[in-house]
């Protein structure tokens, strides 16, 4: 019997074949993520006169099974800005905590919560502050080949109080428009808000009650659409007054009336 | 000063025949000279208030802050040599930090004051170094819900083994005071430097331990505990300086912060009130026995 | 098979292995399945004049058949003292891999920035064309996958065009374009700003024929001819529209107009 650590547990060359214990050995290449393993799906978000509104369902997938269905994608930091993840969860689990920890070396230095005439400026991390930190963070994972794979959409406020929006991926790029959505979302969602929300000017007559509208019609859409997705979502109305984020949305008024004429929806006998 | 000439009190590390460290008693000297900090434990709170002693005109009111956040929900307050104090904070930090990337959690209150308490310790073991000359007063409040993981997925069973129980809670308000010694303890009341004695006298009185006070009660006994430990004829000026922390469903949202301008300065609006009511009767007793 | 018998004493016969590097099922190295580039293409043209510089690109970013966004610059203004860069002196497009190309931007600006507070002037467009190649150049193993154009004013006041490949091979040029619709926008600058093809009238025949005279452009001409390059790539280039960003260089400062481009 071979007592070394490494046979622990292993099974035996001789009845099974030879095993690869290739990931115990110090020297070989070191493994990064090569593919995500559990995932979440789209996120979306759109800007309106006074914020942003940004949703994501509560579904993290492991493949084509539905594993976890009460996962919130929606985070909240600094009390101003919400960021939505989709891929990876173990990495958003990751960068979650790693903003976590960024937000509490801050308050170290926090001034005082009115501060006195002639101090300084309130220093906080705003949604722009935190969108180019991320996309510096993911780019410098890509490029040492050990990529954080998610795609975010950054809601908030930039400097000058003006609704923030902007997106990041695992490659480090980044782009910012009046409406986004990742994954499916960029090919369903997308084309809905984009008729609501053609630029900027648009964007800026929209309604709070007409963006929320807008978005809950894309979760529903993706719903229908994508076999990763799930009627209970999350959805956050990011403003100058904080963050109103609701995590336990269902989706209301389905209607599945369209699914009869599409072979493969439902039981089709021919 | 029995020490004096004896030579037990050169070298940290090196204990006296009748079994004392006097380096630590001298960093006691030097705790004793510092500023008043005071912590009250209330039923829904904690509160951390320091008398600041302004050492120079050309200081910015309101700047170079005293009492320190160590993490969300914690805070501490020191008096003595400021300089230890400084770096007493950046060594809890780093504890919290360390606690919360192992166990994804945030500290409690009681670790926290454990490990500062081995820390100060170390420092009274070596003649290499000096002990601390400060002594700290450390703050929280542990959430009373169970706390999320940080980033965890779902939340787990809602009913059943390993589920939420309805009405269970955990957690709730700490205070310890860490001594040079590393000596700590748990506190209802904690006060420490200049004015200690006057502190403790009224920490005493408030009936911390049985029924216990509010925390907005607290903030305003605190500021008043302040007023009365300062010595007006022989301290110099000062500023005070409060933070307070409560559960997440209180003002602070389970987070160590300064205490909101408004509320401070009416509190040591009551403060100075109290002190000078005291005063009348002070003087009204006076004149009654000059009567007699 | 020497690994098949262990060095433990205790042990003969058959043991257990311990291969190095991960493989495939059919025995060959496994390789990184992660791309680090992708391509968000887009356009850039630039064109230097006598006394001008115009660099330009369009303002669409995607990401194969979808559209990220309609505006994304990808022409900035490089080495201002500030981050409003109101007194940049030099221009810069990138066009390909918006990460790298944003990454390549923020390190020119940098470098640029600390050149201008440690001489106390700004640097001067050939050497910052220099050190661009030095940059990319450093990354020729893991290349920034963009297409760099650097446009500014030379020590003489003339319009000055620096292009570049993806490892830092360049050259002045009078006029470059690059990115998806390099290859259309092209021939028509060869044509209308150095009159390739283009021969006096009446010159005669064969090799009588004279070439018209090379001249720089004037502006208005060179800004026309930027937009309607763009106007021609976005009817055929489907990674190329929305919006044209011009910057042009003068000794007065740096210009910038955004104008629209077709959206479909």
């Amino acid at each position: 019997m071979d007592h070394r650590p490494q046979a622990w547990g292993r099974p035996r060359d001789d009845v099974y074949g030879a095993y690869d214990a290739s990931f115990m050995n110090p020297n070989g290449p070191n493994q990064a993520t090569q593919s995500p393993i559990v995932t979440g799906t789209s996120v979306v978000a759109i800007k309106f006169s006074e914020g942003v509104v940004i949703a994501a369902d509560n579904l993290a997938s492991y493949g084509s099974l539905a594993r976890f269905t009460d996962v919130k994608r929606l985070r909240t930091f600094a009390d101003s800005t919400v960021i939505g993840f989709g891929g990876d969860v173990s990495d958003m689990q990751y960068l979650d905590r790693h903003l976590t920890s960024l937000a509490i070396d801050e308050s170290y230095s926090a001034p005082s919560l009115d501060s006195d005439a002639g101090g300084p400026p309130k220093a906080r991390l705003n949604a722009a502050n935190l969108h180019k930190y991320l996309a510096k963070l993911l780019y410098a994972r890509r490029s040492k080949f050990d990529p954080l794979w998610n795609h975010l959409l950054v809601a908030g406020l930039d400097d000058d109080d003006k609704p923030f929006l902007a997106a990041a991926d695992l490659l480090g790029t980044t782009f910012s428009a009046p409406s986004l959505a990742t994954g499916f979302g960029s090919m369903l969602a997308q084309p809905i808000m984009r008729r609501f929300a053609p630029d900027e000017e648009a964007a800026a007559r929209l309604t709070r009650e007409q963006a929320v509208d807008v978005v809950k019609q894309c979760m529903k859409v993706l719903f229908y659409r994508d076999a990763r997705s799930l009627d209970s979502y999350s959805i956050a109305v990011v403003t100058k007054d904080g963050v109103d984020l609701k995590e336990n949305e269902k989706l209301e008024n389905q209607s599945w009336a369209f699914a009869e004429r599409i072979r493969g929806y439902g039981t089709q006998t021919a | 000063m029995t020490s004096i000439g004896t030579g037990y009190d050169l070298s940290n590390s090196i204990f006296s025949p009748d079994g004392r460290n006097f380096q630590v008693e001298y960093a006691v000297k030097a705790v004793e000279n510092g500023g008043t900090s005071i912590g009250i434990r209330c039923k829904d709170g904690v509160v951390l208030a320091v008398e600041k002693v302004i050492a120079s005109k050309l200081w910015r009111p309101g700047a170079n802050k005293r009492i320190a956040t160590i993490d969300r929900h914690l805070g501490a307050v020191y008096s003595g040599m400021i300089p230890d104090g400084r770096h007493f904070v950046d060594r809890a930090r780093d504890e919290a930090r360390a606690w919360r990337d192992t166990w994804k959690s945030p500290i409690p209150t009681a670790d926290l004051a454990s490990r500062m308490g081995g820390y100060l310790q170390a420092y009274t073991l070596y003649s290499s170094v000096r002990p601390f000359g400060i002594t700290a007063i450390v703050a929280g409040f542990d959430p009373s819900q169970p706390s999320p993981v940080d980033g965890e997925v779902g939340r787990g069973p809602s009913v059943g083994p390993g589920g939420v129980k309805e009405g269970l809670t955990h957690g709730g308000p700490g205070l310890y005071m860490i001594e040079p010694s590393g000596l700590y303890w748990g506190y209802y009341g904690a006060a420490t430097g200049k004015g200690r004695q006057a502190a403790k006298a009224e920490l005493e009185k408030l009936d911390l331990a049985g029924e216990g006070i509010s925390l907005e009660q607290g903030v305003k006994e605190a500021a008043r505990i302040i007023y009365v430990a300062h010595d007006d004829n022989k301290d110099k000026e000062f500023e005070l300086e409060m933070s307070w922390i409560s559960d997440v469903d209180g003002p602070t949202k389970g987070r160590h912060e300064e205490v909101p301008r408004a509320v401070r300065e009416e509190a040591e609006r009551l403060a100075k009130k109290a002190l000078d009511d005291d005063d009348e009767e002070e003087g009204k007793k006076d004149d009654e026995k000059m009567e007699e | 098979m020497a690994a098949m018998f262990s060095q433990n004493p205790v042990m003969n016969g058959p043991n257990y292995s311990f291969s190095d590097a991960p493989r495939t099922a059919n025995g060959e190295f496994r390789e990184h399945r992660f791309n680090p580039y992708s391509d968000n293409g887009g356009s850039t043209l630039a064109i230097a004049g006598a006394d001008f510089t115009i660099v330009a690109g369009d303002t669409r970013s995607t990401s194969g058949y979808s559209i990220n966004s309609r505006y994304t610059p990808k022409v900035f203004k490089i080495g201002g003292t500030t981050s409003s860069q109101d007194d940049a002196t030099i221009l810069l497009s990138v066009v390909g891999f918006a990460a790298d190309g944003e990454a390549l931007r923020d390190r020119l600006d940098a470098i640029c920035k600390i050149y201008r507070y440690r001489h106390g002037k700004p640097m001067s467009v050939t050497a910052c064309a220099k050190r661009l190649s030095t940059i990319l150049y450093q990354k020729r193993f893991f290349p920034y996958y963009v297409h760099a154009i650097l446009g500014g004013l030379d020590e003489e006041g003339k319009g000055a065009v620096f292009s570049y490949d993806p490892v830092g091979s360049y050259e002045r040029e009078q006029c470059r374009a690059g990115g998806a619709a390099a290859s259309l926008i092209t021939p028509f600058l060869d044509n209308q700003v150095n009159f390739k093809n283009q021969y006096v009238p009446g010159s005669g025949t064969g090799h009588d024929l004279k070439e018209r005279e090379v001249v720089p452009l004037v502006r208005r001409d060179a800004e026309i001819l930027v937009k309607d390059a763009f106007d021609g790539a976005v009817e055929r280039h489907i990674e190329v529209g929305d919006g044209l960003q011009m910057m042009t260089i003068t000794k007065d400062g740096i210009e910038e107009v955004l104008l629209p481009l077709k959206r479909d």
